[in-house]
């Protein structure tokens, strides 16, 4: 019985400890983590979920390896800034999931002063707060991120997949990441091979393929500043291990 | 250092074969076995003229692209995926389709469950796109002709044209270069390292050399023949004709990469193959220290 404790003792110790917080989101990036069904359970005997407001009942906030945060920061929200604080003690590492909490995403377009909270008008992702700087480690693009996104960067955070996870650290300081970046970044420096794959990583519809030209159109009303274009552009970053020739 | 040998030109293959299709375009005579026989539940490419991505369901519509243009094919992969549930998904496109294509696999972003819904990737070796009016102003500069262009091919290491009124017409590298899409100037992976197959379209059009690189390739293409003995008939290609497509990539690479050496020279950001890439995400370009590596997933 005693080495029967010991050893689940060493168990519970070694798996990663996440936990997922929300702040103003519409919570479909947690719902993207539930999408990974069957591929979940693979991952389960290592990780042990240890908050979320949406799956666990605890209400306190317990110390954790890796905190998943939706939502950008709404300043005039106490509940945010107590969250805030919670989330600067108890996480070790936080990761920012999803447009708004990453970029500010839809939140961007938002100018406040409206029913049902009209005092709600600041809203700050989670990457641009220097409270937090030196805890936000990665960033994930996506309005939601694909489930298999998440899949695979849980996979990689495990094994310490550096090679898989430094697009995603250097994201972090990514600002604006819309449809205008793929114009500037790519298109306008002659890198755009018109591959298509920025008009089906957006989740809008707002880039478009112009047939004529084979170049991606970008409308910018319709374009929520998730950063999925730029990030699946292959020319953005390199898409796998590239070849070296020495 | 780059050094412009077989490895780095064509990439690191299986085998090579030259493939008859019994009067019709063995590429397609495979596509059309393989969705008749439910090896693919689709084929993802793009119209004959090449103006539009594609879709392609039944076996009897299979039709590829016979011109050097092909855009946009990988903005049908959400659709194709997501919405249809395709799940064995061939894939018809030039090699930087399939760029995007493994990134989306590799990282997830973009297209969910990329990575198990494709069955199979064949490029085909691509000289440089061009759309229609780069198509009108490239016959006019090179032959002072308005008329289209049916499809390319290659012959004896160069790039020729079949015009719709039948002739052909040999395209000097040289002028092509400059009417190619500008991304396609800085390419170094004309011969779609990082697909299962490589498609080389050859003189006859019922003839075509087949790179085959990966296990996956390998394996479909010995399976189709067990299932339909004698429909394309495979045999070994010659030492001459790897060559002759050898000589063509060294030229057009060497071209390229005077392009990408003067945009160094200028102080202009260069392609993925050189660190000092977009801004934030110029760090990682070259992050990896391997000699050698391609990744088929």
């Amino acid at each position: 019985m005693f080495y029967r404790d010991k050893l689940s003792f060493e168990e519970e110790d070694f798996k990663l400890k996440v936990g997922f917080l929300h702040f103003s989101s519409c919570s479909g990036c947690q719902v993207a983590f539930l999408d990974m069904f069957e591929e979940a359970v693979e991952i389960l005997d290592t990780v042990e979920l240890v908050y979320s407001n949406m799956l666990t009942k605890r209400r306190d906030i317990p110390r954790m390896d890796v905190a998943f945060v939706e939502g950008a920061l709404c300043v005039e929200d106490p509940h945010h800034i107590n969250l805030l604080r919670e989330l600067g003690k108890k996480a070790k590492m936080v990761v920012a999931v999803g447009g708004c909490a990453a970029f500010g995403g839809v939140r961007r377009l938002s100018c406040g002063n409206q029913l049902p909270q009209p005092q709600h008008q600041t809203f700050v992702p989670i990457t641009e707060v220097d409270f937090l700087k030196t805890k936000v480690k990665y960033a994930i693009p996506g309005c939601p991120p694909n489930p298999s996104l998440l899949y695979s960067f849980l996979l990689a955070l495990l094994e310490v997949n550096e090679d898989f996870l430094l697009p995603f650290e250097l994201m972090t300081s990514s600002t604006k990441a819309s449809g205008f970046d793929i114009i500037s970044e790519v298109v306008n420096k002659g890198f755009c091979v018109g591959c298509g794959t920025c008009s089906t990583a957006c989740p809008t519809r707002a880039i478009s393929f112009n047939r004529e030209c084979g170049k991606p159109a970008f409308n910018a009303n319709l374009c929520v500043h998730c950063g999925s274009c730029l990030a699946a552009c292959p020319q953005s970053f390199k898409p796998y291990p590239q070849p070296v020739y020495v | 250092m780059v050094s412009l040998d077989r490895r780095f030109l064509i990439g690191n293959f299986r085998g090579a074969f030259v493939v008859e299709g019994k009067g019709k375009n063995p590429t397609e005579s495979i596509f059309r076995l393989m969705l008749k026989h439910q090896f693919i539940d689709g084929l993802l490419t793009c119209s004959k003229t090449g103006e539009s991505p594609k879709l392609i369901l039944k076996s009897d519509e299979v039709e590829l692209p016979s011109k050097n243009t092909c855009f946009g094919v990988n903005s049908l992969l959400k659709k194709a995926i997501q919405k249809y549930r395709f799940s064995r998904l061939a894939v018809y496109a030039p090699a930087c389709t399939f760029d995007g294509l493994n990134k989306t696999q590799y990282f997830g972003i973009g297209c969910n469950w990329t990575k198990t819904a494709i069955s199979l990737k064949v490029g085909f070796l691509c000289p440089g796109l061009l759309t229609e009016n780069a198509f009108n102003a490239e016959l006019a500069d090179i032959a002072g002709k308005s008329t289209g262009v049916k499809r390319f091919y290659f012959d004896g290491g160069n790039l020729f044209y079949l015009l719709e009124d039948g002739a052909s017409l040999k395209i000097p590298l040289s002028v092509h270069h400059h009417y190619t899409n500008s991304a396609c100037r800085y390419c170094l992976n004309m011969a779609a390292k990082g697909t299962d197959i490589t498609c080389v379209n050859l003189k006859e059009e019922d003839r075509v050399l087949l790179i085959v690189r990966s296990e996956r390739g390998w394996s479909t293409l010995a399976h189709l023949q067990k299932t339909a003995p004698g429909e394309v008939l495979f045999r070994k290609a010659e030492e001459e004709l790897l060559a002759s497509v050898e000589n063509f990539l060294r030229e057009k690479i060497l071209l390229n990469i005077a392009d990408i050496v003067e945009r160094v020279e200028l102080g202009l950001p260069v392609p993925k193959w050189n660190d000092n890439k977009l801004r934030k995400f110029y760090r990682i370009w070259n992050s990896v220290d391997i000699n050698f590596e391609e990744e088929v997933f």
